[in-house]
């Protein structure tokens, strides 16, 4: 025996549709031959017959679709053929009637629907009292997939012809209908159709479910078509909707009690209906959204009315929100309502509501900043009634509060109005350290984004605790320490922000700086080499400004002598906690500063600034290169300074020079000394007017640059500072000093010239060859050159 | 008859006055065919012209005389035999004589007594007929013409709607409503059927119409039952609480009068059966 191949669930759909389909060809075809010999008798019979496909239990939804297309199809081609007829005239009389003698009752009723829509399109008998009938009938299909197309169908033909006036046509030899009556016609169908969709959740095994859900979701267009089709009813104005629409509606999808359907309903009755009827109706819609079934996802229901609304008020230009209605405190108290009959409403879901709150809040009312705050209020009170803290970063309820908490940072880009919200910084506390610090990092980045001055002592004092992670350690952080990397990229970002403190008043802008050391002093030797700093530049630019402006504040001395300190003591935190160059930097900066200003005792802070910077330089830095950098430094400040007279200035050089001096390798000495020679010459002394100019000081130093090189044993390190050397020997030869001659110049060219081809081939060589070169250049220039001024080059050797 | 010859013989034709503008009515026979025939009342004269046409002109027909009978009978199928005849009119035409040529012979019956109405069913037969009879020595010449008699009747003082609760127990409980008891040949049936309980699955309900035909008396009783038609009326399986709308045109269905123990030889009555098949 030839055994049946097992067909797949879907070969088998396919082929049963496969064969409907063939039949309906079939039955349409002599239907139409029939109609085309006009035998009306006969061609409704393969109408019927044809229909009679429809009544299957076989076909899954998709499949029946298909064949009820398929189906309509044909339909149409009798209803036009029908109308045909009466309008030449010819009428069948009792052809409504007549069709009611099938059968079965599923063909019955597409014929019924189909002449009735020909009955009403010819104005045959009340169209009011045909639609109510053809509704009515409807309710002896229980089936839900049959039901639910049926009355698909009768959605569809009567698309066109439902009354849409608002009174009655008094031309009408039969009742024709007003408004009302298409949407008692559509409510009912409505409800029918609603309750046989909610139905099919309950037929089946329970095994099956997830492919009946599915299926249902296939369906729903269906239901949501009579919402769509209210919504096309021209007549219905507000009041109409306010008091017959929406309550129907609302009790039917609030009494079916079924999740599926009243999510996809709610979200239907949204998006179909305009804006201005939604903002009358908030009340109930909002009423309705709490009692629906505790599996329906509100939020999003709750989220996409506010989102559209939003969206109204800021499209409309003009109108908007009308002032009487109180949106904002309609959708609060509703929201509340919604979360308090919800116990089991994960909290992540409750952030979520309130993410809308405040982006309605900040679309509709952007002056409001209240209202946001009552928001956050509002969730902080959530939060704490739940116990939650702590939230752990990545969880959903930390996320939603991290986009809820974005919301008014983003959307006002001034941190200065997101502290106006009372809330916000409190709400900080309940996030896990890592996602502080991310949401501080977020806010800092907006400040810095934006530019935004932060002008008070008080807005710095909230900010600084509002980000206290970023400030200082803190308690619930994790033992190992964080990804250095990362860690220095947060505080580079705390040290940009320090400089965004800026106050229009100089005294305001002390008593920040006095705040903002308060809370950085206390972050740790980790933190502090990053943001001490700033604070400390900050405070010599507010010295500078008392200057700037010292005709207006008597007591300007005063407050730089003040502010001097201030540094002075807070450079000394950085020393404490073991660090030397950048301490001994702004040490330099302070004493340059405090040079320049001219306060009273201004030269005594300088000084002290100075020795400072040389205990650091003698006490604290021991690595040579370090020590070559650091006496370099301070050469330089020295040589940049002017406030000093003698008795300051005096030691001071000394002190560079002996130290220059000591430094561990010859080549280190020898830059050093020659570096210090310049304070003999363009050093200045406040005891007389100029530079110093002392030739004979100038010299010494450089001869005894000159002895230190020749003790060089690396010839080519030797020949290098060589070149140094007559570089500088140049450079006062040029300015006059009387001390450098010509001749000197000589020795050091042929020393230069006679080591310089013994040294070995290889790219430093290349590199002293070319400085020389270059120099060598130059005094051909000079010597050449038409220059008049200046000393001669005449007896130069080249 | 006239194959043998035994003397001429004549065509009898039955002409009932108003042939052509009295209103017809259609029954069925015994094998199920349809014929159409005059349609009387109660009480109507019924009459008209007997035309005898001589088969070969000129010839002659001697007869024992001519006569025409109203004839109302009820025939029992399984009593081939006998005929109740409930009405038997006899009008003479002719005295015993000859025919020469074609005659024609008028009659009337006057305001004829007609009760029953016309019926065909499955075990008996009610008709009415008109026959001539010309008597001749041999065997007779016959002639039969079926006529229809509807019976009128008024509309009922009462006629209250049928109204019923129905069920087992703990698995389907309705109400059930039709809008009247009694229902004229052209009425609507509208109903519908409320459901208070639904334990079973339902897969669809359908109303009948069964035409219940009595026979006999006593022990020799017959029933007969005829479901006229099947009508579905809901597909699917309800839940409680929902109501389905009945609407049943009568007009398009084979149904005749409810008869009551007509000449205490047969009834025919009608039902409404209700039926909810499940899975």
């Amino acid at each position: 025996m030839p055994s049946t191949p097992q067909l797949s669930p879907q070969e088998e759909q396919e082929k049963l549709l496969e064969e409907g389909i063939s039949i309906v060809k079939n039955q349409s075809f002599q239907m139409k031959r029939c109609l085309d010999k006009g035998k009306l008798m006969d061609g409704l019979k393969h109408a019927s017959t044809m229909l009679g496909e429809l009544r299957t239990s076989l076909l899954s939804p998709k499949s029946y679709y298909e064949l009820y297309m398929a189906i309509s199809d044909e339909l149409r081609h009798l209803e036009l053929y029908l109308c045909d007829e009466f309008q030449k005239g010819r009428k069948v009389a009792d052809l409504y009637e007549l069709v009611q003698y099938a059968g079965n009752i599923v063909p019955r009723l597409y014929l019924l629907i189909t002449v009735g829509v020909v009955y009403i399109k010819s104005n045959e008998l009340s169209r009011k009292d045909i639609l109510k009938d053809l509704v009515e009938m409807c309710r002896g299909v229980q089936h839900p997939l049959r039901g639910l197309f049926l009355r698909n169908y009768l959605l569809t033909c009567t698309k066109n012809v439902l009354p849409d006036t608002e009174e009655e046509l008094a031309t009408n030899d039969y009742e024709y209908g007003t408004v009302m009556d298409s949407i008692d016609f559509i409510l009912l169908n409505f409800s029918e159709m609603n309750k046989l969709w909610v139905r099919m959740q309950h037929q089946g095994h329970t095994r099956d479910r997830n492919k009946r859900e599915q299926e249902r979701r296939e369906l729903r267009i269906l239901v949501g078509t009579n919402l769509v089709r209210l919504s096309q009813l021209e007549c219905i104005d507000m009041e109409k909707y306010k008091k017959v629409v929406l309550p129907a509606v609302l009790e039917q999808v609030v009494s079916c009690r079924d999740p599926i359907a009243q999510e996809y309903l709610m979200e239907c009755i949204i998006q179909v209906f305009p804006d201005d009827f939604h903002l009358q109706t908030l009340n109930p819609f909002l009423k309705a959204c709490a009692e629906l079934h505790e599996s329906v996802n509100v939020k999003n229901i709750i989220i996409a009315l506010v989102d559209r609304l939003a969206q109204f008020a800021q499209n409309e230009e003009g109108s908007g929100i009308p002032p009487e209605i109180q949106l904002f405190d309609i959708f609060s108290d509703q929201i509340s309502q919604v979360i308090q009959n919800r116990p089991d409403m994960p909290p992540e879901d409750i952030v979520a509501l309130q993410v809308a709150l405040i982006n309605l809040a900040l679309k509709c009312y952007p002056d409001k900043v209240d209202f946001v705050d009552k928001v956050l209020e509002t969730t902080e009170d959530i939060f704490n009634r739940l116990n939650l803290d702590h939230l752990e970063y990545g969880s959903p309820v930390s996320k939603e509060l991290m986009r809820l908490m974005k919301i008014p940072v983003d959307s006002y880009n001034n941190i200065l109005t997101v502290l106006e919200l009372s809330h916000f910084g409190p709400i900080f506390d309940y996030f896990d350290y890592q996602s502080r610090k991310l949401m501080c990092s977020y806010l800092i980045n907006n400040v810095l984004e934006n530019d935004t001055r932060i002008p008070t002592q008080d807005q710095v004092d909230n900010i600084l605790n509002i980000v206290n992670v970023l400030v200082q350690d803190q308690s619930d952080q994790p033992a190992e320490p964080d990804d250095p990397e990362d860690f220095a990229e947060e505080q580079v970002l705390m040290g940009r922000f320090i400089h965004l403190l800026q106050a229009e008043d100089p005294n305001q802008q002390y008593l920040i700086l006095n705040t903002a050391r308060k809370h950085f002093g206390g972050g740790g030797d980790k933190r502090i080499k990053f943001t001490l700093p700033p604070i400390v530049f900050a405070a010599y630019r507010l010295a500078m400004r008392y200057k700037e402006a010292k005709e207006e504040d008597e007591n300007w001395e005063k407050k730089c002598q003040k502010i001097f300190q201030f540094c002075h003591q807070t450079v000394g935190a950085l020393i404490k906690a073991d660090m030397a160059e950048m301490p001994l930097r702004l040490f330099l900066q302070g004493a340059l500063t405090a040079g320049e200003i001219e306060f009273e005792n201004h030269e005594t802070v300088a000084y002290e600034f100075m020795s400072q910077a040389f205990s650091l330089y003698e006490d604290e830095i021991s690595d040579s290169k370090a020590q070559l950098a650091a006496i370099t430094l301070i050469i330089g400040t020295l040589e940049q300074m002017s406030c000093f007279g003698d008795e300051n200035h005096e030691p001071l050089r000394t002190q560079c020079a002996l130290a220059a001096s000591k430094l561990l390798k010859k080549p280190d000495q020898c830059r050093g000394v020659c570096t210090c020679s310049h304070l003999f010459w363009s050093g200045r002394s406040a005891s007389q007017e100029g530079e110093l100019q002392d030739s004979k000081r100038v010299s010494d130093c450089l001869k005894k640059g000159v002895k230190i090189a020749n003790q060089c044993m690396d010839s080519s390190v030797q020949v290098q500072l060589f070149v140094e050397l007559l570089n500088h020997y140049i450079y006062y030869y040029e300015k006059g000093n009387d001390q450098v001659t010509i001749q000197v110049l000589n020795q050091l060219i042929a020393k230069i010239k006679e080591t310089l081809p013994n040294l070995e081939a290889n790219e430093e060589t290349e590199q002293i060859n070319k400085h020389f070169q270059n120099t060598v250049e130059h005094l051909k220039l000079r010597r050449d050159g038409s220059e008049t001024e200046g000393p001669s080059y005449e007896e130069l050797v080249l | 008859m006239s194959f043998f010859g035994f003397g001429p013989s004549a065509d009898i034709e039955i002409v009932l006055d108003g042939q052509d503008s009295r209103k017809t009515a259609e029954i069925k026979t015994e094998d199920g065919k349809k014929e159409k025939h005059l349609l009387y009342y109660d009480g109507e004269t019924v009459a008209g012209k007997v035309n005898v046409t001589m088969k070969k002109a000129g010839s002659k027909m001697e007869h024992q005389g001519i006569k025409i009978e109203f004839i109302g009978q009820i025939e029992l199928y399984y009593d081939r035999g006998n005929h109740h005849e409930f009405t038997s009119l006899v009008k003479e035409l002719a005295r015993p004589g000859e025919i020469t040529g074609n005659t024609s012979y008028g009659f009337e019956f006057q305001q004829v007594e007609k009760p029953y109405e016309s019926y065909t069913g499955a075990n008996v037969r009610l008709r009415y007929f008109l026959r001539v009879t010309i008597v001749k020595r041999l065997s007779d010449s016959v002639k039969e013409q079926d006529i229809i008699v509807h019976t009128l009747s008024q509309y009922p003082e009462m006629n209250s709607s049928i109204k019923m609760e129905v069920g087992i127990e703990d698995c389907l409980h309705i109400e059930f409503e039709y809008n009247k008891s009694k229902y004229h040949l052209k009425d609507v049936i509208v109903g519908k059927i409320y459901f208070l309980l639904v334990r079973i699955k339902i897969r669809y309900m359908e109303l009948a119409i069964v035409r219940r035909e009595t026979t006999g008396a006593g022990p020799n009783t017959y029933n007969e039952n005829e479901t006229i038609a099947k009508y579905e009326i809901m597909d699917g399986a309800p839940v409680r609480g929902e109501s389905i709308p009945i609407r049943l045109f009568l007009s398009g269905y084979e149904l005749t009068p409810t008869m009551r123990d007509i000449n205490k030889k047969f009834s025919v009555r009608y039902y409404l059966n209700l039926v909810l098949v499940d899975e």
